[in-house]
Protein backbone atom coordinates (compact mmCIF):
# COMPACT_ATOMS: atom_id res chain seq x y z
CA UNK A 1 0.00 0.00 0.00
CA UNK A 2 1.32 3.45 -0.89
CA UNK A 3 -0.88 5.21 1.62
CA UNK A 4 -2.57 3.77 4.67
CA UNK A 5 -4.36 5.49 7.53
CA UNK A 6 -5.64 3.74 10.64
CA UNK A 7 -8.00 5.30 13.15
CA UNK A 8 -7.33 8.71 11.62
CA UNK A 9 -9.03 11.48 13.55
CA UNK A 10 -8.74 15.17 12.71
CA UNK A 11 -10.38 17.93 14.70
CA UNK A 12 -10.73 21.61 13.96
CA UNK A 13 -11.25 23.19 17.34
CA UNK A 14 -14.43 21.47 18.55
CA UNK A 15 -15.53 20.03 15.20
CA UNK A 16 -14.48 16.54 14.22
CA UNK A 17 -13.48 16.64 10.55
CA UNK A 18 -12.47 12.96 10.35
CA UNK A 19 -13.65 10.36 12.83
CA UNK A 20 -11.44 7.25 13.25
CA UNK A 21 -11.09 6.62 9.52
CA UNK A 22 -9.35 3.52 8.16
CA UNK A 23 -8.28 3.67 4.50
CA UNK A 24 -5.61 2.33 2.20
CA UNK A 25 -4.61 3.21 -1.35
CA UNK A 26 -2.57 1.17 -3.84
CA UNK A 27 -1.08 2.55 -7.09
CA UNK A 28 -3.83 3.78 -9.42
CA UNK A 29 -6.21 6.72 -9.53
CA UNK A 30 -8.56 7.03 -6.57
CA UNK A 31 -11.48 9.40 -6.37
CA UNK A 32 -12.50 11.06 -3.14
CA UNK A 33 -16.10 12.17 -3.29
CA UNK A 34 -18.41 13.74 -0.77
CA UNK A 35 -20.54 16.74 0.02
CA UNK A 36 -18.85 20.04 0.87
CA UNK A 37 -17.44 19.96 4.39
CA UNK A 38 -17.43 16.16 4.54
CA UNK A 39 -13.72 16.01 5.38
CA UNK A 40 -12.15 15.54 1.94
CA UNK A 41 -9.70 18.42 2.31
CA UNK A 42 -8.83 17.37 5.87
CA UNK A 43 -7.95 13.89 4.60
CA UNK A 44 -5.92 15.19 1.64
CA UNK A 45 -4.01 17.56 3.95
CA UNK A 46 -3.08 14.75 6.32
CA UNK A 47 -1.99 12.59 3.37
CA UNK A 48 0.05 15.53 2.02
CA UNK A 49 1.76 15.71 5.47
CA UNK A 50 0.82 19.37 5.92
CA UNK A 51 -1.67 18.65 8.74
CA UNK A 52 -0.87 16.37 11.66
CA UNK A 53 -3.50 13.83 12.69
CA UNK A 54 -5.09 14.32 16.12
CA UNK A 55 -5.16 10.55 16.52
CA UNK A 56 -4.29 7.49 14.48
CA UNK A 57 -1.49 6.31 12.22
CA UNK A 58 -0.57 7.67 8.80
CA UNK A 59 1.77 5.52 6.75
CA UNK A 60 2.91 6.86 3.41
CA UNK A 61 5.21 4.95 1.04
CA UNK A 62 6.02 2.57 3.87
CA UNK A 63 6.96 5.26 6.39
CA UNK A 64 5.02 6.55 9.39
CA UNK A 65 4.59 10.33 9.03
CA UNK A 66 1.97 11.17 11.66
CA UNK A 67 2.36 13.39 14.70
CA UNK A 68 5.66 12.73 16.45
CA UNK A 69 7.16 10.91 13.45
CA UNK A 70 10.84 11.39 12.71
CA UNK A 71 11.47 14.65 10.87
CA UNK A 72 14.05 13.18 8.47
CA UNK A 73 11.84 10.25 7.54
CA UNK A 74 8.95 12.58 6.86
CA UNK A 75 11.25 14.72 4.71
CA UNK A 76 12.26 11.68 2.66
CA UNK A 77 8.57 10.92 2.03
CA UNK A 78 7.98 14.56 1.10
CA UNK A 79 10.59 14.33 -1.66
CA UNK A 80 8.36 11.75 -3.34
CA UNK A 81 5.07 13.60 -2.84
CA UNK A 82 3.14 15.86 -5.17
CA UNK A 83 0.47 18.10 -3.70
CA UNK A 84 -1.96 20.56 -5.23
CA UNK A 85 -3.88 22.39 -2.51
CA UNK A 86 -7.37 23.65 -3.17
CA UNK A 87 -6.14 27.23 -2.91
CA UNK A 88 -2.64 28.31 -3.80
CA UNK A 89 -0.93 31.49 -4.91
CA UNK A 90 2.25 32.52 -6.65
CA UNK A 91 4.86 35.23 -6.38
CA UNK A 92 3.83 38.14 -8.60
CA UNK A 93 6.94 38.32 -10.75
CA UNK A 94 7.35 34.59 -11.35
CA UNK A 95 7.12 32.98 -14.77
CA UNK A 96 5.69 29.49 -15.16
CA UNK A 97 9.23 28.13 -15.43
CA UNK A 98 10.36 29.92 -12.27
CA UNK A 99 7.30 28.87 -10.31
CA UNK A 100 7.63 25.17 -11.14
CA UNK A 101 11.42 25.41 -10.75
CA UNK A 102 11.03 26.96 -7.32
CA UNK A 103 8.85 24.09 -6.14
CA UNK A 104 11.33 21.61 -7.66
CA UNK A 105 13.99 23.32 -5.58
CA UNK A 106 11.80 23.08 -2.46
CA UNK A 107 11.40 19.36 -3.18
CA UNK A 108 15.20 19.10 -3.11
CA UNK A 109 15.43 17.66 -6.60
CA UNK A 110 18.83 17.09 -8.11
CA UNK A 111 19.87 20.50 -9.48
CA UNK A 112 21.19 19.02 -12.71
CA UNK A 113 17.78 17.55 -13.54
CA UNK A 114 15.54 20.42 -12.49
CA UNK A 115 15.57 22.33 -15.80
CA UNK A 116 14.54 19.31 -17.88
CA UNK A 117 12.01 18.14 -15.30
CA UNK A 118 10.39 21.57 -15.21
CA UNK A 119 10.01 21.67 -18.99
CA UNK A 120 8.60 18.16 -19.05
CA UNK A 121 6.06 18.88 -16.30
CA UNK A 122 4.93 22.10 -18.00
CA UNK A 123 4.62 20.28 -21.33
CA UNK A 124 2.54 17.56 -19.75
CA UNK A 125 -0.09 20.06 -18.64
CA UNK A 126 -0.11 21.61 -22.11
CA UNK A 127 1.56 24.91 -21.22
CA UNK A 128 4.81 24.34 -23.10
CA UNK A 129 4.30 27.46 -25.19
CA UNK A 130 3.62 29.65 -22.15
CA UNK A 131 6.53 28.43 -20.04
CA UNK A 132 8.21 31.84 -20.00
CA UNK A 133 4.99 33.80 -19.50
CA UNK A 134 4.39 35.48 -16.14
CA UNK A 135 1.95 33.43 -14.08
CA UNK A 136 -0.13 36.54 -13.41
CA UNK A 137 -0.86 36.93 -17.13
CA UNK A 138 -2.47 33.45 -17.33
CA UNK A 139 -6.15 32.63 -17.05
CA UNK A 140 -7.56 30.86 -13.99
CA UNK A 141 -7.61 27.49 -15.74
CA UNK A 142 -4.00 27.90 -16.85
CA UNK A 143 -2.90 28.83 -13.32
CA UNK A 144 -4.50 25.62 -12.09
CA UNK A 145 -2.54 23.71 -14.72
CA UNK A 146 0.63 25.39 -13.46
CA UNK A 147 -0.41 24.07 -10.03
CA UNK A 148 -0.69 20.58 -11.48
CA UNK A 149 2.73 20.97 -13.13
CA UNK A 150 4.39 21.85 -9.81
CA UNK A 151 2.73 18.80 -8.24
CA UNK A 152 4.09 16.36 -10.85
CA UNK A 153 7.51 17.97 -11.43
CA UNK A 154 9.28 15.41 -9.21
CA UNK A 155 7.40 12.46 -10.78
CA UNK A 156 5.83 11.73 -7.39
CA UNK A 157 5.10 8.25 -6.12
CA UNK A 158 2.10 9.71 -4.31
CA UNK A 159 0.13 12.53 -5.91
CA UNK A 160 -2.56 14.37 -3.95
CA UNK A 161 -4.89 16.74 -5.73
CA UNK A 162 -7.56 18.76 -3.97
CA UNK A 163 -10.28 19.85 -6.42
CA UNK A 164 -7.84 19.97 -9.35
CA UNK A 165 -10.49 20.49 -12.04
CA UNK A 166 -11.96 23.64 -10.51
CA UNK A 167 -11.65 26.39 -13.11
CA UNK A 168 -10.78 24.06 -15.99
CA UNK A 169 -13.02 24.18 -19.05
CA UNK A 170 -14.50 20.89 -20.36
CA UNK A 171 -11.75 20.28 -22.91
CA UNK A 172 -9.02 20.89 -20.34
CA UNK A 173 -10.80 18.53 -17.94
CA UNK A 174 -10.72 15.78 -20.55
CA UNK A 175 -7.00 16.32 -21.08
CA UNK A 176 -6.40 16.46 -17.37
CA UNK A 177 -8.16 13.14 -16.77
CA UNK A 178 -5.97 11.55 -19.43
CA UNK A 179 -2.92 12.86 -17.58
CA UNK A 180 -4.27 11.42 -14.32
CA UNK A 181 -4.71 7.99 -15.85
CA UNK A 182 -1.19 8.14 -17.25
CA UNK A 183 0.35 9.15 -13.90
CA UNK A 184 -1.80 6.51 -12.18
CA UNK A 185 -0.15 3.72 -14.14
CA UNK A 186 2.92 3.90 -11.92
CA UNK A 187 1.96 6.19 -9.02
CA UNK A 188 -0.78 6.44 -6.45
CA UNK A 189 -3.04 9.37 -7.31
CA UNK A 190 -5.71 10.56 -4.89
CA UNK A 191 -8.09 13.17 -6.26
CA UNK A 192 -10.66 14.96 -4.19
CA UNK A 193 -13.50 16.33 -6.26
CA UNK A 194 -17.16 17.20 -6.11
CA UNK A 195 -17.59 16.36 -9.80
CA UNK A 196 -18.72 12.76 -10.13
CA UNK A 197 -17.92 12.78 -13.85
CA UNK A 198 -14.24 13.32 -13.01
CA UNK A 199 -14.37 10.12 -11.03
CA UNK A 200 -16.22 8.22 -13.75
CA UNK A 201 -13.68 9.24 -16.38
CA UNK A 202 -10.40 9.01 -14.50
CA UNK A 203 -10.65 6.94 -11.33
CA UNK A 204 -10.48 3.20 -10.90
CA UNK A 205 -12.16 3.35 -7.53
CA UNK A 206 -14.12 5.67 -5.32
CA UNK A 207 -14.17 6.57 -1.65
CA UNK A 208 -17.23 8.43 -0.51
CA UNK A 209 -16.87 10.55 2.62
CA UNK A 210 -19.77 11.94 4.59
CA UNK A 211 -19.50 13.90 7.84
CA UNK A 212 -15.99 12.62 8.60
CA UNK A 213 -16.74 8.96 7.98
CA UNK A 214 -16.38 6.57 5.05
CA UNK A 215 -19.82 6.18 3.49
CA UNK A 216 -18.81 3.92 0.60
CA UNK A 217 -15.79 2.29 -0.99
CA UNK A 218 -15.78 0.41 -4.25
CA UNK A 219 -14.69 0.47 -7.84
CA UNK A 220 -16.12 3.06 -10.18
CA UNK A 221 -17.94 0.26 -12.02
CA UNK A 222 -19.60 -0.87 -8.79
CA UNK A 223 -20.79 2.65 -8.03
CA UNK A 224 -22.26 2.88 -11.54
CA UNK A 225 -23.98 -0.49 -11.03
CA UNK A 226 -25.45 0.81 -7.81
CA UNK A 227 -26.79 3.75 -9.83
CA UNK A 228 -28.25 1.45 -12.47
CA UNK A 229 -30.23 -0.27 -9.73
CA UNK A 230 -31.59 3.06 -8.47
CA UNK A 231 -33.48 4.18 -11.54
CA UNK A 232 -35.89 6.45 -9.70
CA UNK A 233 -33.15 8.97 -8.86
CA UNK A 234 -32.34 11.53 -11.53
CA UNK A 235 -29.06 12.05 -13.39
CA UNK A 236 -26.66 9.63 -15.02
CA UNK A 237 -25.80 6.23 -13.48
CA UNK A 238 -22.76 7.37 -11.52
CA UNK A 239 -24.62 10.36 -10.08
CA UNK A 240 -27.42 8.03 -9.07
CA UNK A 241 -24.87 5.64 -7.58
CA UNK A 242 -23.36 8.50 -5.58
CA UNK A 243 -26.74 9.56 -4.24
CA UNK A 244 -27.82 5.97 -3.52
CA UNK A 245 -24.60 5.18 -1.64
CA UNK A 246 -24.85 8.40 0.36
CA UNK A 247 -28.47 7.74 1.31
CA UNK A 248 -27.76 4.14 2.27
CA UNK A 249 -24.99 5.38 4.55
CA UNK A 250 -27.21 8.03 6.13
CA UNK A 251 -29.91 5.43 6.80
CA UNK A 252 -27.34 3.08 8.35
CA UNK A 253 -25.92 5.85 10.55
CA UNK A 254 -29.38 7.07 11.56
CA UNK A 255 -30.55 3.57 12.47
CA UNK B 1 -23.70 7.74 -27.45
CA UNK B 2 -21.67 8.97 -30.38
CA UNK B 3 -24.56 8.18 -32.73
CA UNK B 4 -26.94 10.13 -30.57
CA UNK B 5 -24.72 13.17 -30.54
CA UNK B 6 -23.99 13.20 -34.24
CA UNK B 7 -27.67 12.83 -34.99
CA UNK B 8 -26.97 10.33 -37.75
CA UNK B 9 -28.22 6.79 -38.16
CA UNK B 10 -25.97 3.85 -37.29
CA UNK B 11 -25.67 2.86 -40.94
CA UNK B 12 -24.45 6.21 -42.18
CA UNK B 13 -21.04 6.18 -43.91
CA UNK B 14 -18.92 8.66 -45.78
CA UNK B 15 -19.59 8.58 -49.52
CA UNK B 16 -16.90 9.20 -52.16
CA UNK B 17 -18.48 12.49 -53.16
CA UNK B 18 -18.52 13.87 -49.60
CA UNK B 19 -14.95 12.70 -49.05
CA UNK B 20 -13.85 14.57 -52.18
CA UNK B 21 -15.59 17.79 -51.08
CA UNK B 22 -14.11 17.43 -47.60
CA UNK B 23 -10.63 16.98 -49.07
CA UNK B 24 -11.12 20.06 -51.27
CA UNK B 25 -12.29 22.06 -48.27
CA UNK B 26 -15.71 22.78 -49.79
CA UNK B 27 -17.86 20.58 -47.52
CA UNK B 28 -20.36 22.45 -45.33
CA UNK B 29 -19.33 22.89 -41.74
CA UNK B 30 -21.99 20.56 -40.35
CA UNK B 31 -21.06 17.88 -42.90
CA UNK B 32 -17.36 18.21 -42.08
CA UNK B 33 -18.18 17.96 -38.40
CA UNK B 34 -20.22 14.77 -38.86
CA UNK B 35 -17.50 13.29 -41.02
CA UNK B 36 -14.74 14.04 -38.52
CA UNK B 37 -16.79 12.54 -35.70
CA UNK B 38 -17.58 9.46 -37.77
CA UNK B 39 -14.04 8.63 -38.93
CA UNK B 40 -12.88 8.53 -35.30
CA UNK B 41 -14.76 5.24 -35.00
CA UNK B 42 -15.06 3.93 -38.57
CA UNK B 43 -11.83 2.62 -40.11
CA UNK B 44 -13.32 2.03 -43.57
CA UNK B 45 -14.51 5.63 -43.90
CA UNK B 46 -11.21 6.94 -42.53
CA UNK B 47 -9.47 5.11 -45.38
CA UNK B 48 -11.88 6.63 -47.92
CA UNK B 49 -11.22 10.15 -46.58
CA UNK B 50 -7.45 9.53 -46.43
CA UNK B 51 -7.24 8.49 -50.06
CA UNK B 52 -9.36 11.48 -51.09
CA UNK B 53 -7.05 13.85 -49.23
CA UNK B 54 -3.94 12.19 -50.69
CA UNK B 55 -5.42 12.65 -54.18
CA UNK B 56 -5.99 16.38 -53.62
CA UNK B 57 -3.85 18.70 -55.77
CA UNK B 58 -2.56 20.71 -52.78
CA UNK B 59 -2.81 18.30 -49.89
CA UNK B 60 -1.40 15.32 -51.81
CA UNK B 61 2.17 16.61 -52.34
CA UNK B 62 2.22 18.11 -48.83
CA UNK B 63 1.32 14.78 -47.22
CA UNK B 64 3.80 12.93 -49.42
CA UNK B 65 6.52 15.33 -48.30
CA UNK B 66 5.67 14.84 -44.62
CA UNK B 67 5.59 11.08 -45.11
CA UNK B 68 9.05 11.14 -46.71
CA UNK B 69 10.39 13.31 -43.88
CA UNK B 70 8.91 10.99 -41.26
CA UNK B 71 10.41 7.91 -42.85
CA UNK B 72 13.80 9.57 -43.23
CA UNK B 73 13.81 10.64 -39.58
CA UNK B 74 12.49 7.32 -38.32
CA UNK B 75 15.46 5.60 -39.92
CA UNK B 76 18.01 8.15 -38.70
CA UNK B 77 16.81 8.62 -35.13
CA UNK B 78 18.19 6.28 -32.53
CA UNK B 79 15.42 4.29 -30.86
CA UNK B 80 15.98 5.56 -27.34
CA UNK B 81 15.30 9.18 -28.21
CA UNK B 82 11.72 8.34 -29.07
CA UNK B 83 10.64 7.85 -25.48
CA UNK B 84 11.93 11.19 -24.29
CA UNK B 85 10.13 12.99 -27.10
CA UNK B 86 6.80 11.52 -26.06
CA UNK B 87 6.40 14.54 -23.82
CA UNK B 88 7.28 17.13 -26.44
CA UNK B 89 4.42 19.52 -26.92
CA UNK B 90 3.62 19.84 -30.59
CA UNK B 91 2.92 23.50 -30.05
CA UNK B 92 -0.61 23.43 -31.44
CA UNK B 93 -2.48 20.53 -29.93
CA UNK B 94 -2.97 19.48 -26.34
CA UNK B 95 0.20 17.91 -25.03
CA UNK B 96 -1.61 15.62 -22.66
CA UNK B 97 -3.59 13.94 -25.40
CA UNK B 98 -0.46 13.51 -27.45
CA UNK B 99 1.37 11.92 -24.57
CA UNK B 100 -1.35 9.43 -23.89
CA UNK B 101 -2.15 8.40 -27.42
CA UNK B 102 1.52 8.57 -28.29
CA UNK B 103 2.21 5.39 -26.34
CA UNK B 104 2.59 3.53 -29.64
CA UNK B 105 6.03 4.13 -31.08
CA UNK B 106 4.83 5.02 -34.55
CA UNK B 107 2.47 7.76 -33.34
CA UNK B 108 5.18 9.29 -31.21
CA UNK B 109 7.61 9.39 -34.07
CA UNK B 110 5.07 11.09 -36.30
CA UNK B 111 4.46 13.78 -33.67
CA UNK B 112 8.14 14.41 -33.30
CA UNK B 113 8.81 14.63 -37.00
CA UNK B 114 5.87 16.86 -37.80
CA UNK B 115 7.10 19.38 -35.27
CA UNK B 116 10.76 19.19 -36.15
CA UNK B 117 10.96 22.96 -36.64
CA UNK B 118 9.47 23.69 -33.23
CA UNK B 119 11.68 21.16 -31.53
CA UNK B 120 14.83 22.54 -33.10
CA UNK B 121 14.10 26.16 -32.17
CA UNK B 122 13.09 25.02 -28.70
CA UNK B 123 16.43 23.35 -28.18
CA UNK B 124 18.20 26.54 -29.16
CA UNK B 125 16.55 28.67 -26.48
CA UNK B 126 15.81 26.21 -23.69
CA UNK B 127 18.37 23.48 -24.24
CA UNK B 128 20.75 25.13 -21.80
CA UNK B 129 19.22 24.88 -18.34
CA UNK B 130 19.16 28.23 -16.54
CA UNK B 131 21.53 27.34 -13.73
CA UNK B 132 21.50 29.79 -10.88
CA UNK B 133 24.47 30.81 -8.86
CA UNK B 134 24.46 30.01 -5.17
CA UNK B 135 23.84 33.63 -4.17
CA UNK B 136 20.95 33.95 -6.59
CA UNK B 137 19.43 30.80 -5.13
CA UNK B 138 19.48 32.23 -1.62
CA UNK B 139 17.77 35.42 -2.75
CA UNK B 140 15.31 33.27 -4.70
CA UNK B 141 14.65 31.14 -1.64
CA UNK B 142 14.15 34.28 0.39
CA UNK B 143 10.71 34.39 -1.13
CA UNK B 144 8.23 37.20 -1.12
CA UNK B 145 9.76 39.59 1.42
CA UNK B 146 12.76 40.58 -0.64
CA UNK B 147 10.62 41.43 -3.66
CA UNK B 148 7.65 43.06 -2.02
CA UNK B 149 6.47 46.07 -0.13
CA UNK B 150 8.85 45.44 2.73
CA UNK B 151 11.90 46.14 0.59
CA UNK B 152 10.34 49.42 -0.48
CA UNK B 153 9.65 50.28 3.17
CA UNK B 154 13.25 49.52 4.08
CA UNK B 155 14.62 51.74 1.33
CA UNK B 156 12.24 54.54 2.29
CA UNK B 157 13.32 54.40 5.96
CA UNK B 158 17.04 54.22 5.21
CA UNK B 159 17.12 56.83 2.46
CA UNK B 160 14.40 58.88 4.13
CA UNK B 161 16.46 59.25 7.29
CA UNK B 162 19.45 60.48 5.29
CA UNK B 163 17.30 62.81 3.18
CA UNK B 164 15.55 64.32 6.20
CA UNK B 165 18.81 64.79 8.01
CA UNK B 166 20.73 66.48 5.22
CA UNK B 167 18.12 67.54 2.68
CA UNK B 168 15.56 68.94 5.11
CA UNK B 169 18.22 70.26 7.44
CA UNK B 170 17.00 68.31 10.47
CA UNK B 171 20.54 67.15 11.15
CA UNK B 172 21.20 65.04 14.22
CA UNK B 173 17.57 65.07 15.37
CA UNK B 174 16.71 62.30 12.83
CA UNK B 175 19.06 59.82 14.47
CA UNK B 176 16.81 58.84 17.42
CA UNK B 177 13.90 58.32 15.02
CA UNK B 178 15.92 55.84 13.00
CA UNK B 179 17.11 54.19 16.20
CA UNK B 180 13.60 53.36 17.44
CA UNK B 181 12.30 52.39 13.98
CA UNK B 182 15.16 50.15 12.84
CA UNK B 183 14.65 47.21 15.25
CA UNK B 184 11.11 46.51 14.02
CA UNK B 185 11.99 46.54 10.30
CA UNK B 186 13.67 43.10 10.16
CA UNK B 187 10.81 41.79 12.24
CA UNK B 188 8.31 43.07 9.68
CA UNK B 189 10.39 41.60 6.86
CA UNK B 190 10.41 38.15 8.44
CA UNK B 191 6.68 38.32 9.16
CA UNK B 192 6.03 39.21 5.52
CA UNK B 193 8.15 36.41 4.11
CA UNK B 194 6.71 33.26 5.65
CA UNK B 195 3.49 31.86 6.99
CA UNK B 196 -0.14 31.34 6.21
CA UNK B 197 -0.96 34.99 5.65
CA UNK B 198 2.25 36.13 4.01
CA UNK B 199 3.44 33.42 1.64
CA UNK B 200 1.20 32.50 -1.30
CA UNK B 201 3.11 29.23 -1.65
CA UNK B 202 2.84 28.43 2.06
CA UNK B 203 0.74 25.27 1.81
CA UNK B 204 2.75 23.86 -1.09
CA UNK B 205 6.02 24.74 0.66
CA UNK B 206 4.88 23.02 3.85
CA UNK B 207 4.43 19.76 1.93
CA UNK B 208 8.05 19.84 0.73
CA UNK B 209 11.20 18.67 2.52
CA UNK B 210 12.72 22.18 2.35
CA UNK B 211 9.66 23.86 3.89
CA UNK B 212 9.17 24.59 7.56
CA UNK B 213 11.75 26.10 9.89
CA UNK B 214 14.62 25.78 7.44
CA UNK B 215 12.87 27.87 4.81
CA UNK B 216 11.75 30.34 7.47
CA UNK B 217 15.32 30.77 8.75
CA UNK B 218 16.69 31.08 5.20
CA UNK B 219 14.25 33.89 4.55
CA UNK B 220 14.93 35.51 7.94
CA UNK B 221 18.64 35.43 7.14
CA UNK B 222 18.04 37.05 3.77
CA UNK B 223 15.93 39.76 5.42
CA UNK B 224 18.67 40.44 7.97
CA UNK B 225 21.37 40.37 5.29
CA UNK B 226 19.61 43.22 3.51
CA UNK B 227 18.29 45.24 6.43
CA UNK B 228 21.29 45.18 8.76
CA UNK B 229 23.78 46.83 6.37
CA UNK B 230 21.19 49.23 4.98
CA UNK B 231 20.00 50.53 8.34
CA UNK B 232 23.42 50.54 9.97
CA UNK B 233 24.93 52.46 7.05
CA UNK B 234 22.09 54.95 7.14
CA UNK B 235 22.74 55.42 10.86
CA UNK B 236 26.46 55.79 10.30
CA UNK B 237 26.16 58.61 7.76
CA UNK B 238 23.79 60.65 9.92
CA UNK B 239 25.38 63.51 11.89
CA UNK B 240 26.52 62.36 15.31
CA UNK B 241 24.36 63.39 18.23
CA UNK B 242 26.18 64.24 21.39
CA UNK B 243 26.05 61.46 23.96
CA UNK B 244 23.67 59.23 21.97
CA UNK B 245 24.22 55.53 21.27
CA UNK B 246 26.17 54.53 18.14
CA UNK B 247 24.84 53.51 14.73
CA UNK B 248 25.05 49.78 15.59
CA UNK B 249 23.14 50.06 18.87
CA UNK B 250 19.90 48.81 17.29
CA UNK B 251 21.41 45.49 16.11
CA UNK B 252 20.95 43.39 19.25
CA UNK B 253 17.47 44.75 20.01
CA UNK B 254 16.55 44.09 16.36
CA UNK B 255 17.84 40.51 16.52
CA UNK B 256 16.07 39.86 19.83
CA UNK B 257 12.77 41.20 18.50
CA UNK B 258 13.00 39.08 15.34
CA UNK B 259 13.75 35.91 17.29
CA UNK B 260 11.01 36.74 19.81
CA UNK B 261 8.51 37.08 16.97
CA UNK B 262 9.55 33.73 15.49
CA UNK B 263 9.37 31.97 18.86
CA UNK B 264 6.00 33.49 19.67
CA UNK B 265 4.84 32.73 16.13
CA UNK B 266 5.47 29.03 16.69
CA UNK B 267 2.58 29.12 19.15
CA UNK B 268 0.15 31.60 17.66
CA UNK B 269 1.14 31.88 13.97
CA UNK B 270 3.72 34.10 12.28
CA UNK B 271 1.55 37.15 11.70
CA UNK B 272 0.16 37.31 15.23
CA UNK B 273 3.62 36.72 16.70
CA UNK B 274 5.14 39.60 14.75
CA UNK B 275 2.20 41.90 15.45
CA UNK B 276 2.38 41.19 19.19
CA UNK B 277 6.12 41.83 19.39
CA UNK B 278 5.82 44.98 17.28
CA UNK B 279 3.01 46.25 19.50
CA UNK B 280 5.04 45.48 22.62
CA UNK B 281 7.98 47.45 21.21
CA UNK B 282 5.69 50.39 20.50
CA UNK B 283 4.07 50.27 23.95
CA UNK B 284 7.08 49.57 26.14
CA UNK B 285 9.92 51.33 24.29
CA UNK B 286 8.73 53.87 21.73
CA UNK B 287 5.89 55.35 23.77
CA UNK B 288 7.90 55.92 27.00
CA UNK B 289 10.90 57.15 24.99
CA UNK B 290 8.77 59.69 23.15
CA UNK B 291 7.11 60.92 26.35
CA UNK B 292 9.55 63.82 26.60
CA UNK B 293 9.23 64.81 22.95
CA UNK B 294 8.62 63.15 19.57
CA UNK B 295 12.02 63.98 18.02
CA UNK B 296 15.41 65.55 18.54
CA UNK B 297 17.30 65.67 21.78
CA UNK B 298 14.24 64.89 23.89
CA UNK B 299 13.56 61.62 22.04
CA UNK B 300 17.24 60.76 22.11
CA UNK B 301 17.29 61.26 25.86
CA UNK B 302 14.19 59.13 26.22
CA UNK B 303 15.42 56.32 23.95
CA UNK B 304 19.00 56.11 25.22
CA UNK B 305 18.22 53.97 28.28
CA UNK B 306 16.92 51.24 25.96
CA UNK B 307 20.05 51.13 23.81
CA UNK B 308 23.10 52.66 25.52
CA UNK B 309 25.49 50.89 27.81
CA UNK B 310 26.95 47.40 28.07
CA UNK B 311 24.37 46.26 30.62
CA UNK B 312 21.40 47.13 28.37
CA UNK B 313 23.05 45.58 25.32
CA UNK B 314 23.85 42.43 27.32
CA UNK B 315 20.20 42.29 28.31
CA UNK B 316 19.15 42.33 24.63
CA UNK B 317 21.74 39.67 23.84
CA UNK B 318 20.45 37.46 26.64
CA UNK B 319 16.91 37.96 25.36
CA UNK B 320 17.99 37.01 21.85
CA UNK B 321 19.66 33.82 23.11
CA UNK B 322 16.61 32.88 25.18
CA UNK B 323 14.31 33.35 22.18
CA UNK B 324 16.67 31.35 19.97
CA UNK B 325 16.61 28.47 22.48
CA UNK B 326 12.82 28.59 22.65
CA UNK B 327 12.66 28.59 18.85
CA UNK B 328 14.96 25.55 18.71
CA UNK B 329 12.73 23.73 21.20
CA UNK B 330 9.68 24.60 19.11
CA UNK B 331 11.28 23.74 15.75
CA UNK B 332 8.96 20.80 15.01
CA UNK B 333 5.91 23.05 15.17
CA UNK B 334 6.94 24.39 11.76
CA UNK B 335 6.62 20.93 10.19
CA UNK B 336 2.90 21.44 9.68
CA UNK B 337 0.55 24.23 8.69
CA UNK B 338 -0.04 26.86 11.35
CA UNK B 339 -3.62 26.90 12.59
CA UNK B 340 -5.44 29.96 11.29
Amino acid sequence: MSAKVTGLTVRHRRNTALDAVDLDFAPGVHGLLGPNGAGKTSLIRVLATVSPPDAGQVELLGTEVGRGADHRERASVRRRLGYLPQVFGYYPGFTVREFVGYVAWLKEMDGAQVAAAVERAVDRVGLGERIDAKVKTLSGGMVRRVGIAQAIVNEPALLLLDEPTAGLDPEQRVEFRALLREVGRTSTVIVSTHLVEDVAAACSDVTLIEAGRIAYRGTTAELIELGDAADELGGNPIERGYTAALRAHRTAVGA
Amino acid sequence: MRRERSGLGPDWHVGGELAARYAAGTAAESEAWSLEKHVEACGACAAVVSSAVRAGPETGPLLAGIRAAVLERAVQEPRESVGSRAYANNGTGPAIGTTVTGAGTSTTTVTGAATSTTTVTGAGTTGVPPRLSRAARVVWAAGPALRGAWLVALVIVALGAVALSYGAGLGASVRPLLLVTAPVLPLAGVALSYGLHADPLYEIATSTPAGGLRLLLTRAAAVLAVSVPALTLAGAVLPVAAGGPGAAAWLLPGLALTLAALALGSFVGGRRGAAAVGAAWLAFVVAPAAAGGPAGAALMAGASPYFAGPAVQSGWAAGAVACALLLAARRRSFDHLETP
